[in-house]
């Protein structure tokens, strides 16, 4: 059996459903979280930290009018950069929902992730910038 | 939510910031989230995280549908060190039994700052155990909620059992200044085991 490809984009309403213009619409609320996600709990990339910072590409925003909503409202937020766990606080997406849907988005090329190092705590030169850093608000 | 994002970055710039992060953990009402709006420069942000999300990635096999319904609170708030160098702050959801979403926060972390109330030292211990066991740098900041501590640090440390290169320090989880040197605190630390390491 083959799996069908996950899709982004919009789906384009079924032909023979008589309701589709009025299916959506008034019930997102209703769906439980993982629905969103098509049922996976697991991030394309699923080691994604909720503080990396994401940012809407040039090709995410002139593509976001044809992606679905859930994924179209991230393209907006991200026009300003912040990270995956404000994506899901703004957007009140469980932090699970909202590392799949940005993971997704950002392996499209939608949008771009900085993601932090892995040795921070070896990191002098870096430690060394966040001391001054707060330093320097006193 | 009418907070700001946390930088003002102008539309796609070229390159996001590096985010790091530390950790503010400490037992339920123990003023973490106080700390964190005392210095953050947005207003806290509360995000929901299932359980089944988290334990997804730690324990797949294991992970029951009775816990699809829990969801945990996270505060979190962030400091734009330079235009490419942002701090956040996470704040560890109080309750003991949700010890396992620690991993989620603390990879990756520069250190953290485990809140104590004095008056109930037994409610860090959780958290004192996890940073000892993985090796995070942390500080152990008492909040002085009356303005005065009710022993003196040396008894302190005795009854948490830290090791003598923790350091101890009090502070007003209210006051932004406070918090701001708890944090220095803790980063300096983590500098120290860096240069020690």
């Amino acid at each position: 059996m083959t799996r069908e490809p996950y899709r982004i984009d919009r789906a384009k309403p079924h032909r023979d459903d008589g309701v589709a213009g009025q299916a959506n619409g008034g019930r997102v609320s209703r769906l439980r979280p993982y629905l969103l996600t098509s049922g996976r709990a697991e991030p394309v990339d699923d080691t994604l930290e909720i503080e990396a910072q994401v940012l809407t590409t040039d090709l995410g925003v002139t593509t976001s009018d044809r992606l679905s909503f859930e994924y179209r409202e991230i393209v907006e937020l991200c026009r300003m950069t912040m990270s995956v766990a404000e994506v899901g606080s703004r957007l009140r997406l469980h932090i699970g929902v909202a590392r799949v849907l940005v993971a997704d988005l950002a392996a499209h090329g939608y949008l771009v992730v900085e993601r932090p190092s892995i040795h921070f705590t070896q990191d002098k030169q870096l430690i060394e910038r966040v001391i001054r850093g707060l330093e320097a608000m006193r | 939510m009418d907070s700001k994002p946390c930088a003002d970055s102008p539309p796609r710039a070229k390159r996001p910031p590096v985010p790091v992060k530390v950790v503010i953990a400490g037992g339920f009402g123990v003023g973490k989230t106080t700390a964190v709006a005392a210095i953050s420069e947005i207003r806290p942000l509360t995000t929901e995280a299932a359980i089944t999300a988290v334990a997804a990635g730690v324990d797949r096999a294991h992970a029951v549908p009775a816990k699809t319904s829990t969801t945990v609170a996270l505060d979190f708030g962030c400091i734009t060190i330079d235009e490419s160098l942002k701090l956040y702050l996470f704040g560890t959801p109080g309750q003991d039994r949700f010890g396992f979403m620690w991993n989620d926060l603390s990879q990756g972390a520069l250190g953290a700052l485990v809140i104590v109330d004095a008056r109930r030292i037994d409610d860090c211990f959780p958290a004192v155990d996890y940073f000892e066991k993985y090796s995070l740098p942390f500080v152990v900041g008492v909040n002085l909620f009356d303005g005065e501590l009710p022993h003196d640090l040396a008894d302190l440390r005795w009854a948490l059992a830290v090791d003598a290169g923790i350091p101890i320090i009090t502070f007003d989880a209210r006051d932004r200044l406070s918090v701001l040197d708890a944090l220095l605190a803790v980063l300096r630390h983590t500098l120290a085991r860096a240069d020690a390491d």
